[in-house]
This record gives C-alpha cells, sequence and structure tokens, in this order.
C-alpha cells in the first residue's frame, strides 16, 4: 500500500511534469490545468501516506553493484516532509495560475516546479545516502533554473548560477561524506549509519558528522553560505514561497535532524550546530530590519528562521526544531504568497513604494498579516508554540549566552515583522493608488495556508507520537498535546519571549523618539545593510579561483609534443606505482 | 624466459621508445602519424607476446588482428585529416593547429 503511495506521489509530480511539456506553450490553458491537476493529485497521494507510515523500507531496489539498494522508507520524519513539499507545492501551482498568466514558456516553469516536487519528495523518503545525494542535487538543480527562469534578465541568471555553485559545495559535502559511509560501512542505508556509527573509528565518524553539516549549511542558507538566497529571489514569487521558503531550504534542517541520533556525541558537533544556528539567526534578523526589497526581506527572514531550527537541533530539540520547520512552512509560503499577489498587483518590490494596501486588498492583507503575526510569534498562531518550544530546549541543552541570542532574535524578528507589515499595508499609498484584490486562484492559495497558521499547531501532540513511533533511533521526548501547550505556558521564560516581543514592537511604534538609540546603532544598520561583509567574501573566493585558472593555463599549451610529454611522464609514474617504487 | 621471447621483448621495447621520441620531437604532421603507426606496431606485437606468455595466445592474436583493423582507420583518417591540414594552412606543423595558446 504504502509503497503504491510512494510511487504515486513521485509519479504524478514527474509524469506532470513531461505533461505538462508535451503540452507545448501554445495552449497554456491546457499547461495551468494539467499543472494543477497534477499536483494536487501528488499532494493527495502524499496525504494517504499519513496513516501509512512505518519504519521500514517498503520499496528496494537493486541498482547493482556500488550503487547499492535504492530504498524507500515512509517513516514520519519523511513523509511529514512529503506532504509540506506536494501540499504547499500544489498550492503554490494554483496560485500560480494567476500569478504567471499571460507569461510565455510556462511549459518550462511548471516543468520544473513539478520535477522539483517529486525530486524533494524522494530526497525525504529515500532510505538510501546515495539516492538522497542524487536527489538533492536534481532539486539544487530545479532551483538554479527556476531562479534563472527570466533569462533575459542578468540579475536572475546570476542570482541562479550563484545558488548552484554555493549549493554545489554542500553537494561536495554530502556525497563526501556519502562514500565515507561506503567505505566504511559497505552500504549506503541511512539506517546502518544510524545502528552502526557507534562502531565507526572516531575521527572517522566526526569527518561525516562535519561534512554533512557542511552540506545542510549550503543547502539551508547558514552563514556564512546565506548570501545565495537573498539573490535567489529573483525568481517568480511561487518559486520562492515553495523552493526557497518551504521545502528545499529545509533539506539542510532535515539532514541534520536525521542524523541527529549518529552525531549528537561527536565532540564539537553539537557546538558547531547550535553556534551555527544562533549565528546565523541573529545576523539574517538585522539584515532583515535594514532591507527594503519585500522579496530579500522575507528571504533574510527565512535564512534567520532556518537558523532558529538549526540552532534548536545544537541544542538537542529534533522535536522543537521539525514542529518550527512545519510552523514556518506554512506562514513563510502564506507570507510569499500574500507578497507575490501584492507584488503582482503593484508592480514594484520596493516597500518604500507600497503603502495602505489595507482597505484595497482586504483578503491579502488580513491573511498577510496572520502570516506576519506567526513569524513575530504572537500567541495562537503556530509560530509562537514553535518557537516557544525551541526556546524551551535551549533553556535545557544550550549555554546561557546562546538563551540570551535567541531572545534577542526573537525580539529583532517582531521588530522586522512589525515594520514589513506597517510598510505595506499602513499609512499612505505610495505609489499606484488603485489596485485590486487577488482573483480566486490567488486566495485558494492563501486561505488554507492561513486556515493552516491558525490551527497547525493543535496537532503538536499527534505529530510528536506520530515522529516518536517511526523514529527507533530518536529521543524526542514528546507528550501529548495538553501536557505539551501546559508546559510552555507555565515556562517563565515564554512571558519573557513575549515581553521581548512585545518591545521590538513597541521600538518601532515610538521609533521617532528611539532617534537617539537609533543613531548610535547605525553603524551597525550600515554593516547589515552591506550585509556583514559576506559578499567581499564571496568576492574574494571567486577572483582567488579565477586567478589560479589563469596560473594554471600555462600548462595548456595546445601543443602535441607537450601533451605526449605529459602522458609519458604519467604512464612511467603508474608503471612505477604499479612496480610498487 | 627463452631467448626468442627476450628478443620479441626487446622488439617491443624498441618500437615504443622510438615511437614516443618521434612523438616527442616531430612537428611534421606526417611524421607524427608515422610516429603514432610504430607505436601500434609494438604494441600489436606486445600483445602477441603477452598472449604467448600467459598460454591465450588465441586471445593475442584475435586482439591483435582487431587492432590492426582499427589501427588502419586511424591511419587513413589521420592522413585524410593531414591533408584538408596542409590545404588550408599551407603548413603540416603541428605548432600552427593549437587554437587553445593564449
Amino acid at each position: 500500500m504504502s509503497a503504491w503511495l510512494i510511487i504515486l506521489t513521485i509519479g504524478f509530480a514527474w509524469l506532470g511534469a513531461v505533461c505538462v511539456w508535451l503540452a507545448g506553450d501554445k495552449r497554456p490553458r491546457a499547461q495551468h490545468t494539467l499543472a494543477v491537476l497534477f499536483s494536487v493529485a501528488a499532494g493527495l497521494a502524499a496525504l494517504a501516506l499519513i496513516p501509512n507510515t512505518s519504519d521500514q523500507a517498503v520499496i528496494s531496489l537493486n541498482a547493482g553493484s556500488v550503487f547499492g539498494q535504492f530504498t524507500f522508507v515512509p517513516d514520519g520524519l519523511g513523509v511529514f516532509l512529503t506532504v509540506v513539499a506536494t501540499v504547499i507545492g500544489s498550492l503554490a501551482v494554483i496560485f500560480s495560475v494567476e500569478y504567471m498568466r499571460g507569461e510565455a514558456q510556462l511549459g518550462r516553469y511548471y516543468a520544473l516546479i513539478l520535477l522539483f516536487i517529486g525530486s524533494m519528495a524522494g530526497l525525504v523518503l529515500t532510505g538510501s545516502l546515495f539516492l538522497m545525494f542524487v536527489l538533492w542535487e536534481m532539486t539544487a538543480l530545479c532551483s538554479y533554473a527556476l531562479i534563472s527562469f527570466y533569462n533575459d534578465d542578468p540579475k536572475a541568471v546570476r542570482g541562479g548560477i550563484k545558488a548552484l555553485i554555493i549549493t554545489q559545495i554542500g553537494g561536495i559535502g554530502l556525497l563526501v561524506g556519502t562514500l565515507a559511509v561506503y567505505i566504511y560501512l559497505g552500504d549506503y542505508q541511512i539506517d546502518t549509519l544510524l545502528a552502526q556509527a557507534q562502531t565507526l573509528p572516531a575521527g572517522v565518524l566526526s569527518f561525516i558528522a562535519f561534512t554533512f553539516l557542511l552540506a545542510a549549511m549550503a543547502k539551508s542558507a547558514q552563514v556564512p553560505f546565506h548570501t545565495w538566497l537573498p539573490d535567489a529571489m529573483e525568481a517568480p514569487t511561487p518559486v520562492s514561497a515553495l523552493i526557497h521558503a518551504a521545502t528545499m531550504v529545509n533539506a539542510g534542517v532535515y539532514l541534520l535532524a536525521r542524523f541527529y541520533p549518529a552525531f549528537a556525541d561527536v565532540a564539537g558537533w553539537k557546538t558547531a550546530v547550535l553556534t551555527i544556528g544562533l549565528l546565523t539567526a541573529l545576523l539574517a534578523a538585522l539584515m532583515a530590519v535594514v532591507a527594503t526589497d519585500l522579496k530579500r526581506m522575507l528571504a533574510y527572514s527565512t535564512v534567520s528562521q532556518l537558523g532558529y531550527m538549526v540552532y534548536a537541533i545544537g541544542v538537542g530539540g529534533v522535536f522543537a526544531s521539525q514542529f518550527h520547520l512545519l510552523s514556518h512552512a506554512i506562514f513563510k509560503a502564506l507570507l510569499f504568497l500574500g507578497a507575490g499577489a501584492v507584488i503582482h498587483a503593484l508592480g514594484t518590490r520596493d516597500m518604500r513604494q507600497m503603502g495602505g494596501l489595507r482597505t484595497q486588498m482586504p483578503v491579502v492583507s488580513t491573511t498577510f498579516m496572520i502570516g506576519a503575526a506567526a513569524l513575530i510569534g504572537l500567541p495562537i498562531f503556530n509560530g509562537f508554540w514553535s518557537k516557544e518550544l525551541i526556546l524551551e530546549s535551549g533553556l535545557e541543552g544550550g549555554p546561557i549566552w546562546a538563551n540570551v541570542g535567541t531572545l534577542l532574535g526573537a525580539g529583532i524578528t517582531a521588530f522586522y515583522a512589525f515594520r514589513m507589515v506597517w510598510m505595506v499595508l499602513f499609512g499612505q499609498p505610495q505609489g499606484k493608488t488603485h489596485v485590486h484584490d487577488a482573483g480566486i486562484p490567488m486566495k485558494t492559495a492563501l486561505i488554507p495556508l492561513a486556515f493552516g497558521t491558525l490551527t497547525s499547531w493543535l496537532l503538536i501532540g499527534r505529530f510528536g507520537s506520530w515522529l516518536q513511533a517511526t523514529l527507533p533511533y530518536e529521543q524526542l521526548n514528546v507528550e501529548s498535546t495538553e501536557e505539551m501547550l501546559l508546559a510552555i505556558i507555565t515556562t517563565p521564560a515564554t512571558y519573557l519571549a513575549l515581553a521581548i516581543v512585545a518591545l521590538g514592537m513597541v521600538a518601532w511604534w515610538q521609533r521617532e523618539r528611539l532617534t537617539g538609540l537609533a543613531r548610535s546603532l547605525q553603524g551597525v544598520g550600515r554593516a547589515a545593510a552591506n550585509g556583514f561583509g559576506f559578499e567581499a567574501l564571496n568576492q574574494g573566493a571567486v577572483s582567488l579561483t579565477q586567478k589560479a585558472a589563469a596560473a594554471l593555463q600555462v600548462t595548456q599549451t595546445g601543443q602535441l609534443n607537450w601533451n605526449v610529454l605529459g602522458i609519458v611522464v604519467a604512464l612511467v609514474v603508474v608503471l612505477l606505482v604499479l612496480a610498487g617504487v | 624466459m627463452s631467448s626468442e621471447l627476450t628478443i620479441t621483448a626487446v622488439t617491443v621495447l624498441c618500437l615504443l621508445g622510438v615511437a614516443l621520441y618521434g612523438l616527442l620531437i616531430v612537428r611534421n604532421l606526417f611524421q607524427v602519424i608515422i610516429a603514432l603507426q610504430i607505436l601500434v606496431k609494438g604494441a600489436l606485437i606486445a600483445l602477441v607476446l603477452a598472449g604467448k606468455i600467459s598460454g591465450q595466445i588465441n586471445l593475442g592474436q584475435s586482439l591483435a588482428v582487431t587492432v590492426i583493423v582499427a589501427d588502419t582507420i586511424v591511419a587513413v583518417v589521420g592522413l585524410a585529416l593531414a591533408v584538408q591540414v596542409k590545404r588550408y594552412t599551407g603548413s603540416l606543423d603541428v605548432k600552427n593547429l593549437s587554437t587553445l595558446r593564449r
């Protein structure tokens, strides 16, 4: 049963990609319809997987010799992320029907989105590290091609290539780690690694742990690899919502959560994860404060929230990180799609040219405010519960400076989210004065996400026990819904966090009175606007590579005699090695 | 090893040495092709020799015949290219063929 459901989930998405492409760009109506039908079918198949979870491999294909067995394991973690990918994927496709209306080359657009949805589902469901690497790279490829979708815009092409190169660093990390696992355990199965991690030599295990951390950092846009995500915002907005907020960027967090039982005891690993997560959460939040481009601001906010998830894993709160992943996927997809509706109506991404949209776009505004409230972490919304859960696990397993840092980050988050809502929805209209509210396809995508933002936290207990039941190696310490909610409500830390969040919001209200404070923080603001110099780091790496290549060019004479000399020397070396000298 | 085999082995080494030396120094395209032919002939005899030593003389000989066929094609295509090079560039110097040079 679950074997067929896995095949259907991935198959519908990939079949849809082929069908949309075959339909041809001369029939856009057929393309819209086919894309919606196939993505919704994949979403339904994924939802049907929920009651059919198990911790055993249900599909096992023998790929032969060194490729090992290609297995698929529908356990809680995998199915949860599959549902996120396919359901939010189908909502993004529905949203695209209106957002991408009249665009050329829809076939390429929808085919890549559907290919991505299938690859992402496969990536989280597979039990083979090798297949996981292949699908990991496929998602990176789809991401690159969709960022560069408007390929006559040099900025889009640059952003796509940048994303591809930086995520490749992570891909290499994953590949090297995977090969190390294969060399020492003779198997690619994730279960084998989890079961036999402690039998590996300590040096090898920590090597694998840190290569996987590198992979997660590049994929989940952690400092210093975060620079690709803001530049990825040249993609069409539904793509940003799906790939760069709700699904692909979570793959790194998934990787860390999946292998946490194996790596938790590696010396320094948890501290490294915790530090990277915290640093990312704080720096990205500061950059979000000074951003003026609505989508870039949301991208920095995504980086910051991903930092919280990574931090949660570093302090041992795997369940908290996954629960925040669920909340964040829903409310950030909502925010991105809401932003897409605003951008679609106004034709600009600059927040300074927005304002006063609350009365003109009531549905978009309401849903957008719900998303922002969840991002801030106001009570009742799903972001509140998951963020408090992360803060709580920080109190249990993290050092005191880390707790101070996360609380500070929560305050900055409240400040920038409030600033965003104010600049976009309130105040005086700055640019276009007459705009229409979103159409039916956009509302169809926004309203379920807003509903999810309001209610997904009610599933906390069920979600926890479901994960616990199918992940034999994880210790999640979950309780029933009531107990966990009660624990959050009764912790004093929650009220401290709420007070800091309120402080962040008040700071925006009273920004005129705080000019003295603002002036003293001007240096920080300028540094944040310049991205804290991480871009210079990238430029340095690029120019270093180019210089090295130019230096090596001397060896390429293009002359036969020199090439023959190279061959002869190589032959002599090989013969000497074979002779055992 | 019998003297017969030793002589063959020395022949192979001589052929390979002459061919590689030729490839290293000659610049005329025809001479390059000739050197390449000598190289392949050396390899050919080496195959038969290897078959003899390992006791699978049939295998060595059939491989050698295959190499002769493939080698003929290489020679023909190489010479045809050399003729075209002469026609288009006016010289047979392999140095002039380089387009990778800065």
